[in-house]
């Protein structure tokens, strides 16, 4: 099934959200001197499908946070509204969070004193859940999510990495079709970091989980993510494919090749005799007999093949070839750069 | 019912967990009780045989300031508990994650202000128990009256409670409902000596604070019933005066309180203190 043809799971419709300035009037009556109103965000929309994993990215700032937390339905936007399973996160907000799973980057957000085993018990008894009920599935968390050993630590006294396993398993205590997750694998170690990323995937395909991510590890969200949204200032830049958003941006890449048994001079000969020589940087390889020639190329262009074959011909022996494209922290670059131009 | 229930036994047994965890604070708390009621006791023994007859409830002054210490500390939890609970929470970071369940604002005013009222149960009964162990203080009439009366009253001032929270909610510090009714209770209520004499010495203008403060009437029908003996024929007055405030004060908290919840998430200041 596409994408387009699921229903959609989350809605943004038109938001944008202007932080008040507290007692303004009364400020002003008093003439005292008072902040600019913050525009956290500006006219968003988009539409996020059941089974979708989103990923929101941006730099510090851009109103990422103020995005989880509008549908969350911790924070109110200023106009325009979020549907999360058809639910208003304003007018029917009870209902959203019956549909929503929130893990934070916020430390602060659990009982210090008590155990990870206690804290989880408290919020799945806020879920609803009964004794039985909630310990049954706090089990099969710390299972999932390999935190079995520290269900009688106090919270103060886990690790960062642990604390954020344990706000993902939070999170995901009452089962919710929708989960967002705000930098997950943030100060997990890198086994535990692929674990994590592996269970956010069959979250999505076994239990058709939405999943509104948001990262600064780029190539996380570019495994993980059906799509992305590159917001900047408040505003939607981008929205498209990992995989598109990159081709959007540029065809190109970077082409690396090191070879032997040609030397520097006599390849930039071999090479200028079919090129422009101002497409080709020359460069002595670390290996003293190895020379490397860097160019870029259109993804599409036989420009490589060519090349190779020049090169071969002229008694070159090709010991790698290595190719970079544009990656999503190219793009997020471009549109940073637009914003501040 | 049974969620709501569920979710009030969360937030107790989160409180519990946590009290355990500050164990020595318990113990000194009880000891500081013993401490205060066996003062009580020497002071009272200054006034015997002085009591003015105008004042039948302060015949035996121990009785009287026990009786008005034990319901004065259920009275203050009553309206501090929610105001503590919300601001705690705001300080631990604690409050969106509570608010991110699908929990409604009653349940979160009940919920999170069930462990003090235990507490406070606990506490208020040790001043009548060691005044009654250790001291010879006796209690009569009924029992179930007078909790009638710390009920009502303590419901009552749980609404300014409630008022109370939505100024921590919305303005974090600086709560005008504690500063006038923490000390204004103490001093006007007839928690330590009898309302009358303020009038007599400060002028009806200043008695007239009294008479606005909910306490007051808590603590005379509470005395009433348990020094006096009355029954509930005879302390009507206090009572109805006791519902007008409940009428009134309930459902407006409650709408305060709501509108301050959603002020705060405008303003984007959940976990702010």
């Amino acid at each position: 099934m596409t994408l387009e043809a699921k229903s959609a799971a989350i809605s943004v419709d038109h938001l944008s959200k202007t932080y008040p300035v507290s007692f303004l009037r009364l400020k002003k009556l008093l003439r005292r001197k008072f902040k600019p109103p913050v525009e956290a965000l500006r006219n968003i929309s988009f539409t996020i499908n059941e089974g979708e994993i989103f990923g929101l990215i941006g730099q510090n700032g851009a109103g990422k946070t103020t995005l989880t937390k509008i549908i969350a339905t911790l924070v109110q936007p200023t106009t325009g509204n979020v549907t999360v399973k058809g639910h208003d996160t304003v007018k029917d907000d009870q209902r959203v969070r019956r549909n929503v799973g929130l893990s934070g980057a916020e430390e602060r957000s659990f009982y210090w004193r008590l155990t990870t085993e206690q804290n989880l018990l408290f919020f799945a008894r806020l879920h609803g859940f009964s004794g039985r009920a909630a310990k049954s599935r706090i089990s099969e968390l710390f299972e999932l999510l390999e935190l079995q050993e520290l269900a009688t630590r106090r919270f103060a006294e886990l690790s960062t990495g642990n604390k954020q396993r344990l706000s993902v398993a939070r999170a995901m205590l009452a089962q919710p079709p929708v989960l967002l997750l705000d930098e997950p694998t943030r100060s997990l170690d890198p086994i535990a970091a692929a674990r994590m990323r592996s269970t956010i995937k069959s979250l999505a395909q076994a239990n058709n989980a939405t999943i509104f991510l948001t990262s600064h590890n780029l190539n996380e969200v570019e495994e993980l993510c059906d799509r992305v949204a590159i917001i900047s200032k408040g505003e939607i830049r981008a929205l498209d494919t990992p995989r598109n958003l990159r081709a959007a941006h540029t065809e190109e890449e970077r082409v690396t090749i090191v070879f032997g048994g040609l030397g520097l001079a006599d390849s930039e000969q071999a090479l200028a005799r079919s090129f422009r020589p101002e497409l080709f940087v020359f460069e002595p390889s670390s290996r003293a007999d190895e020379t490397s020639v860097k160019f870029v190329r259109d993804a599409h262009d036989q420009l490589l093949d060519r090349v190779l074959r020049t090169l071969q011909q002229s008694g070159a022996l090709i010991k790698s070839v290595e190719s970079e494209k544009a990656t999503l922290l190219d793009v997020l670059e471009r549109y940073e750069e637009a914003d501040n131009d | 019912m049974i969620l709501f229930f569920r979710r009030v036994w969360a937030f107790l047994a989160r409180d519990w967990r946590l009290e355990l965890s500050y164990r020595m604070q318990f113990f000194l708390r009880v000891l500081s009780i013993l401490i205060v009621v066996t003062t009580l006791f020497f002071i009272s023994k200054i006034f015997t045989g002085f009591a003015d007859p105008r004042f039948s409830q302060w015949r035996d002054p121990l009785a009287a300031w026990l009786t008005g210490l034990a319901v004065l500390n259920y009275f203050m939890t009553g309206f501090s508990s929610l105001a503590n609970a919300i601001r705690q929470e705001q300080v631990q970071g604690t409050l969106e994650s509570v608010l991110m369940t699908p929990i409604s604002v009653p349940t979160v005013i009940v919920a999170s202000s069930a462990w003090d009222f235990v507490q406070a149960t606990f506490f208020s009964s040790l001043y009548l128990f060691f005044g009654w162990l250790f001291f010879d203080v006796h209690y009569r009439g009924s029992f179930l009256l007078a909790l009638m009366f710390l009920v009502l009253t303590t419901v009552v001032l749980s609404c300014l409670g409630i008022l109370s929270a939505s100024f921590a909610m919305v303005f974090k510090r600086g709560d005008p409902f504690g500063i006038f009714l923490g000390t204004g209770s103490a001093l006007f209520s007839g928690v330590f000596f009898p309302t009358q004499l303020i009038n007599q010495y400060a002028g009806s203008g200043v008695a007239s604070i009294s008479r606005a403060l909910p306490p007051t009437y808590g603590l005379d029908g509470i005395r009433r019933v348990l020094i006096e003996g009355q029954s509930l024929r005879d302390v009507q007055q206090p009572l109805i005066m006791l519902l007008i405030f409940l009428i009134v004060l309930l459902p407006f908290s409650l709408w305060v309180f709501g509108r301050a919840v959603r002020k705060a998430k405008r303003e984007g200041s959940l976990i702010q203190y």
